[in-house]
């Protein structure tokens, strides 16, 4: 989630009325914006990734404009024609094919508005721009440049310009290698051979994306005409990204213009015309609804919206970019409606509840357990090499890894329960002697990685091969069948006290003491013995 | 004089050998606390002094053990680097800590690349680390290296005092205090999470849920993109989630019948769109992608695969499942790489966003939480998608507990093969269990204290 920092008396300027502190902690997060006050008029703001346009003061006034105060339905946005063209050179076309502009003019910003939409534009690039590598905004002073424009690919150690941060020219070679943004956004461009820059008609380059713009634009607050470009890679976000910043920029009081894109016309503010149908919306959400009260809830959302026969035609924001599905108009409209409004109601569904058939053959190994006084234990799943297979002595076994883990303790998926109890011998050396531990868990079973279910139980102090035979017996007794067990040769048991356990042909896994080598592994100065079974084995028997 | 028979016991055993380890008393059997209480008593009356000794034990780590083995990392660097300098490729041993401690040490410089020996690298002729492992000289900087691990642990002893040795056994009076603490048996038990979770499954059957089960290990196709998350989506990205390193890739084609191509309709539901009515989010979907196995990051991959597996003759239907989730993150007293999450869903017609809240409410209130509310939050599978609180009488305060919503249509149609309502939710339970046995580290729900197992109290709702 993308955190924003808003000055409320800005947020309350925009909104034109005051807002109580309790109303912003208590109420605004049921518009999906959670608020917590910092400290005076400093607020920390959170926003889920679905609303870019709520990344600014200007874009969470407008939404709480309607959510909490007056106003209502559709903004609408007047773009004057303008004069500027912006030509996309076809060198792009393989490294950053997608260009967007605007142009606001008469806009008044003092250092405050400027830090807000410096941190819409980086907050922009971290979450839709997917750090920049999808889109990248640039804002620009237009003073000092002239129409029209150039989009295009050109060779690194061929164009020089100062960039942001730096008083020297640099070739786009020596920006990616010194300048701190070069660094940072590199990889993005690692594999081109040319790099995009915007230029105007005398050659001025005015940035190069998606990396930095030329010193020469830097937008302060004698700005007045602000150029805004959105690069990127695919068409759709580049123009929603567009159409975030120029509602922001034009939410402050600013003039927005038209630049031809290609023979394209943008920014295009126009909303999206679509339409639901209201005994849909009523069956989603459960509501009753009547027309006027979905229009009303629509509109309170910031829609338009109009009534046409049973179906409703509404106008989805430009700025707007998760309206994919009627589901998110009636999710809008029921967060209008307020989520805590709607009256819970079960359905009555005739259906027999049922519990899993390992779940329910495992409950009566456990029961019986308990019953012969072992403590259940309750471990991680997540393993090292050195414990399943190093502390156990036995050479490496085919088992799950992962290819990323941050911890050397949790690199793999256990294969087996057992050193998992082993562990917990370990942490409970300082407690008396006997102890009794068992688990029923999860393991991955390669080759495919499927779980399945095993138990394991171990018991620690003055123990032999009989203690766990006996235990071993509790749960033959449970079960009503006698299971085989055969002398076997495996590293971690101790010669002539190791077996395996069968039943009608078929290994269903082990039981042993422990050689003290392992127990020695784990830190133990006691004898241990225990046993392993495959449990969904086990029950295919009983 | 009148001692408790506890104490008389314990001192009858003191007397027998002059001083006495508590270790040695809880080896014949005495409780822990038992044998605190009457040594106090014991030194109450005089009769005996108690010694603290703290006992320090040095383990080698598995690090450790390589040094050993193999000799400390920055010894092996200058004795690669002997035969002239070397790049970082030309190193076969790993080179982080290698480089990181013998620059530390003065012994490498690294120039243009290449890594020299320093003068003093020369001149390094035995491994002082490993020496000193070798003759167990264990000072901190072995334990800062994570080379061996010191354990300190405190050892109290009974011993005799004078009077003590005077006061005869027969002139000592028995007191039978009725009110006083036995020892504790040996006892088997339930573990207090599995409480938890065994009455949480407990309550979904009794709403007339069944239970549904998942593999840890599945395809990115089953944990993101048949739940509608983007393939560039921030939580595909490697700090969130465990990437398999085997087995690598997962076998989709499981997903598809011949009546519904499901991986093909999920693809065209992400690219365009498909039948659902929806946009799709507009990007060239890859099937490598979908192929990578993971961990499970969520249960409501169990849920996908139901959904998967339903016919409409099955419908309507409700599943739940309570089960372990993975995370890749550094484990510390808040974070853990494993979590349980309890997922449900309720597929039929005509189900709404009423119903999911009548469910979620009714579930808090089985587990003894009475006011619930819905705030508005986001996952890319589900609309309407809400944050679940409850409120915690104890801490005074909303409390967290899952997400819910509604699964969208470019979740539900490509793996039914039509549009139903579908009501869903993941839901934490580690915060109840760890509340109900008074962690404040929620490491300790699997660290398995075997007193901590012993006295937990049973969970139940409040």
């Amino acid at each position: 989630m993308a955190h924003i920092e808003i000055n409320k008396n800005e947020f309350e300027e925009l909104i034109g009325t005051g807002i109580k502190d309790q109303q912003l902690e208590e109420e605004a997060s049921y518009l999906g914006v959670h608020w917590n006050h910092v400290e005076g008029v400093k607020w920390d703001v959170e926003v889920y990734p679905n609303r870019p346009d709520l990344l600014s003061v200007e874009g969470l006034a407008r939404a709480y404009s309607r959510f909490f105060g007056e106003e209502t339905g559709l903004k609408e946005y007047d773009v004057g024609k303008g004069s500027f063209t912006l030509e996309i050179d076809e060198s792009v076309k393989d490294v950053r094919p997608e260009i967007g502009a605007a142009v606001v003019r008469n806009v008044e910003l003092d250092e405050r508005a400027i830090n807000g939409l410096i941190q819409l534009q980086e907050k922009i690039h971290e979450t839709m721009g997917r750090r920049r590598d999808k889109l990248a905004i640039g804002l620009h002073d237009l003073s000092e440049l002239s129409e029209p424009f150039t989009y295009r690919a050109v060779q690194p150690e061929k164009v020089s310009f100062t960039p942001l941060e730096y008083d020297r020219e640099m070739d786009l070679g020596e920006i990616v290698d010194e300048h701190e943004k070069g660094q940072e956004y590199a990889w993005i461009l690692e594999e081109d051979e040319k790099y995009p820059i915007i230029e105007d008609s005398q050659g001025k380059v005015l940035s190069f994306p998606p990396i930095i713009n030329n010193q020469l634009t830097e937008v302060d607050s004698g700005t007045t005409d602000i150029f805004i470009d959105v690069t990127g890679k695919d068409r759709e976000t580049v123009e929603k990204a567009l159409n975030i910043l120029s509602a922001a920029i034009a939410d402050r009081g600013g003039k927005l213009e038209t630049v031809e894109v290609n023979e394209i016309t943008l920014p295009d503010l126009s909303p999206e015309e679509t339409s639901i149908k209201l005994e849909y919306l009523n069956s989603v959400s459960g509501l009753n609804l009547s027309m006027d009260e979905a229009i009303e809830l629509l509109e309170e959302m910031g829609y338009g919206a109009e009534k046409n026969d049973g179906s409703i035609d509404v106008e989805v924001p430009a700025y707007r970019t998760d309206v994919m599905h009627d589901y998110d108009l009636i999710e809008d409209v029921v967060i209008a409606y307020g989520y805590n409004d709607v009256e819970p109601e079960i359905p009555e569904i005739a259906q027999i509840g049922e519990e899993n058939e390992n779940e329910q053959f495992s409950k009566v190994l456990r029961e019986a357990l308990i019953g012969a006084g072992a403590l259940e234990t309750h471990t991680f799943t997540l393993s090292s090499t050195e414990k399943l297979f190093d502390n156990m002595e036995i050479d490496e076994r085919p088992h799950a890894s992962m290819s990323n883990a941050l911890t050397e303790d949790y690199q793999v998926v256990r294969s087996w329960m057992t050193p998992s109890l082993m562990e917990v011998l370990r942490e409970n050396r300082h407690h008396s002697y006997p102890q009794s531990f068992f688990e029923v868990g999860e393991v991955a079973e390669m080759p495919s990685g499927e779980n399945k279910k095993k138990l394991s139980f171990v018991t620690a102090g003055d123990m032999d091969y009989n203690d766990a035979r006996k235990i071993l017996q509790v749960l033959e007794n449970a079960l009503g069948l006698k299971l085989v067990l055969e002398k076997d040769y495996f590293e971690y048991g101790k010669k002539k006290r190791s077996a395996t356990i069968k039943y009608d042909g078929q290994e269903l896994g082990w039981i042993c003491e422990f050689n003290n080598s392992v127990t020695e592994n784990w830190g133990l100065d006691v004898e241990v013995a225990g046993f392993e079974i495959d449990i969904e084995k086990l029950k295919e028997f009983h | 004089m009148k001692l408790s028979q506890q104490a008389k016991t314990v001192f009858e055993r003191v007397k027998d050998s002059e001083q006495i380890r508590y270790e040695a008393l809880e080896d014949q059997g005495f409780d822990q606390s038992m044998i605190a209480r009457a040594g106090k008593e014991l030194e109450g009356k005089g009769l005996v002094e108690i010694i603290v000794d703290e006992e320090v034990a040095y383990t080698l780590t598995k690090k450790g053990k390589t040094v050993m083995r193999e000799g400390s990392p920055e010894f092996r660097l200058v004795e690669i680097l002997e035969d002239g300098p070397k790049t970082f490729s030309e190193i076969n041993i790993p080179a982080d800590i290698a480089v990181g401690k013998a620059r530390e040490k003065d012994w490498i410089e690294i120039d243009d690349g290449e890594i020299h020996l320093t003068e003093q690298g020369n001149f390094v002729d035995e491994d002082e680390v490993l020496q000193q492992l070798k003759n167990e000289e264990f000072g901190p900087d072995l334990v800062d290296r994570g080379l061996i691990e010191r354990i300190t642990e405190t050892a109290k002893t009974l011993k005799l005092t004078e009077k003590g040795k005077q006061v005869k056994l027969g002139n000592i009076e028995e007191q039978f205090n009725v009110s006083a603490e036995a020892s504790m048996p040996q006892i088997g038990r339930k573990h207090f999470y599995k409480e938890v979770i065994d009455y949480a499954r407990d309550q979904w059957r009794e709403m007339g849920f069944e239970e549904m089960q998942g593999d840890f290990v599945v395809s990115s196709f089953l944990n993101f993109d048949a739940l509608y998350t983007p393939q560039d989506h921030p939580a595909r990205e490697l700090h969130d989630t465990f990437f398999m390193d085997r087995p690598g890739e997962a076998d989709i084609s499981k997903f598809v019948d011949s009546g519904n191509d499901r991986v093909e309709h999920v693809r065209q539901t992400h690219e365009n769109g498909w039948t659902t009515g929806s946009t799709g989010w507009g990007y060239d979907w890859s099937r490598d992608e979908a192929k990578r196995n993971v961990l499970r990051t969520h249960t409501t991959s169990v849920s996908a695969q139901k959904l998967s597996e339903l016919d409409e003759k099955d419908l309507p239907a409700k599943f739940f499942t309570v089960s372990r989730n993975f995370r890749n993150e550094t484990v510390d007293r808040t974070h853990l790489a494993e979590f349980y999450q309890t997922d449900g869903i309720v597929v039929g017609e005509d189900l709404s966003f009423k119903n999911l809240k009548g469910y979620l409410t009714k579930f808090f209130e089985k587990m003894g939480y009475d006011e619930v509310r819905l705030i508005p939050s986001y996952y890319p599978y589900t609309e309407m998608s809400v944050e679940i609180q409850v409120y915690d009488d104890e801490e005074d305060e909303w409390m967290g507990l899952g997400g819910a919503g509604m699964f969208r249509p470019e979740v539900v149609k490509p793996l039914i093969g039509k549009e139903v309502s579908v009501l869903a939710w993941g839901l934490g339970v580690g915060r109840i269990a760890a509340g109900a046995a008074g962690i404040e580290d929620i490491r300790e729900l699997y660290r398995n204290d075997k007193k901590l197992l012993e006295k937990t109290p049973t969970w139940r709702p409040e």
